[in-house]
């Protein structure tokens, strides 16, 4: 890899780093899971290719490596993928308070630590695309990084937001 | 446009990727309906709330400093015409000019070592950044301003360092510590952008092999700016004094530090 594109891999250490915070809960783990997703760009760096996004790149490594060391091993209810969570979770539109002025003057009072709280609570899936979307990366960025389709990534987004809205219900009352 | 197409859409519309004639018709839907504008000032708001209020989790300098050295250091660029070296020896060897070979292998010789030494003094900037926060007590002398942290240095080196800028409120001055810069000591001033710290180094210029090329114009100096492991760093020299600006703030910040500091100094 040549040193130009390492210095700018370096870069989005903070951003690989958040992303594996809220998927791994623990900061050693995030650690740990930013460290290997880096040795694994690093052996892989003959595949990046110049000209694409090595942001997007990187976070795939750190997904697939996520998913691959981390998720099987734990027991978490909420670890399955977005679409077989949520059950509970009602579409936008059946939901009459998601629309009317008090959830507004909810969301307008919570707090960092409740809407952490409130993150962590969703699937590794949903939190994964609310935080890819927070990143700024394009659709077909977050559909690389997820390998979904980019329509796939639109519903999957628009379900995370809606789940975490509902979650979010809970705080502020 | 129904309710349901709108609000399937207000992410979209929101981040600008509607198409111009369905953006242009959900406006009006939107203008007209109160349930929808009640409903895309939701989204409006989460997104807010998201971007301003999440907890943020960066990486710790010390995983930053680990990731950088498990890759690979950055290596001095290579000239250009170092691919055709091969074929200029042997051409010079057939033309056995002793009074052209000479100049050009002297060039060639000299070229390198600059190339290096300009490596060598930017992982030297870097390495005495890594040490000072490495270190239990980075500062050794903290806080209390600028009229503080610069008498301090006095007695201490065998120059006094020659920076005006006092710290303001986006570059706060943290304090200062006694650093060593290759053979020299150095006078290291700490300032701070958010929670980034910024260390500036002060030492004797004499001696060292300055960048001469690729400089870019900051305030009133041309300095060499560049990047290694993950760290944005700045070289300058001014007088009998050479400046070295390093931390993990983005270029740009640093480059206004920089500025603040060149146009002080």
């Amino acid at each position: 890899m040549s040193s130009g594109l390492a210095n700018e891999a370096l870069a989005y250490a903070d951003a690989l780093h958040n992303l594996a915070r809220y998927l791994t809960g623990s900061e050693t783990d995030a650690e740990d899971l930013v460290q290997e997703t880096y040795a694994r760009a690093l052996r892989a760096a003959h595949q990046f290719t110049p000209g694409t996004n090595l942001k997007a790149w990187l976070f795939r490594i750190l997904r697939n490596t996520f998913l691959s060391l981390y998720r099987r091993q734990r027991h978490n209810p909420t670890v399955g993928g977005l679409d077989t969570v949520n059950p509970d979770v009602p579409g936008v539109a059946s939901e009459s308070w998601m629309l009317g002025d008090i959830e507004l003057d909810r969301l307008r009072k919570v707090v960092a630590q409740e809407l952490e709280a409130a993150l962590m609570t969703l699937s590794d899936d949903a939190r994964t695309v609310i935080l890819l979307d927070l990143e700024g990366l394009k659709e077909t960025e977050v559909a690389e990084v997820l390998g979904c389709a980019v329509g796939t990534v639109k519903s999957r987004l628009a379900r995370a937001r809606a789940a975490l809205r509902q979650r979010l219900k809970d705080y502020g009352t | 446009m129904k309710c349901e197409d709108v609000r399937i859409q207000l992410l979209d519309y929101q981040r600008g990727r509607v198409p111009l004639p369905a953006q242009d018709e959900m406006r009006a839907h939107l203008d007209a309906c109160p349930d929808c504008t009640r409903a895309e000032g939701v989204e409006h708001e989460l997104t807010s709330v998201l971007e301003h209020r999440l907890p943020q989790h960066p990486a710790s300098l010390a995983l930053k400093r680990r990731l950088a050295a498990q890759w690979p250091a950055a290596e001095a660029e290579t000239p250009w015409w170092s691919r055709w070296r091969p074929q200029l020896a042997a051409a010079f060897a057939v033309v056995a000019l002793l009074l052209v070979a000479t100049p050009v292998l002297y060039y060639e010789r000299t070229a390198s070592h600059l190339a290096n030494a300009r490596a060598g003094m930017v992982a030297e900037a870097v390495n005495d950044h890594l040490r000072l926060l490495g270190s239990q007590h980075p500062l050794d002398v903290e806080g209390g301003g600028f009229h503080q942290v610069k008498p301090w240095f006095t007695g201490r080196l065998d120059f006094a360092p020659a920076v005006a800028f006092e710290g303001d409120a986006d570059f706060p001055l943290k304090g200062g510590a006694i650093g060593y810069f290759r053979d020299r000591k150095a006078a290291v001033f700490v300032y701070a952008r958010r929670l980034h710290p910024i260390s500036l180094l002060v030492f004797r210029a004499d001696g060292l092999a300055w960048p001469a090329d690729a400089l870019t114009r900051i305030a009133s100096t041309d300095a060499y700016v560049t990047a290694e492991r993950g760290f944005n760093v700045i070289l300058w020299r001014r007088g009998e004094f050479g400046y070295a600006l390093v931390s993990d703030v983005n270029a740009r910040e640093l480059e206004q530090l920089a500025a603040k500091l060149t146009g002080g100094s």
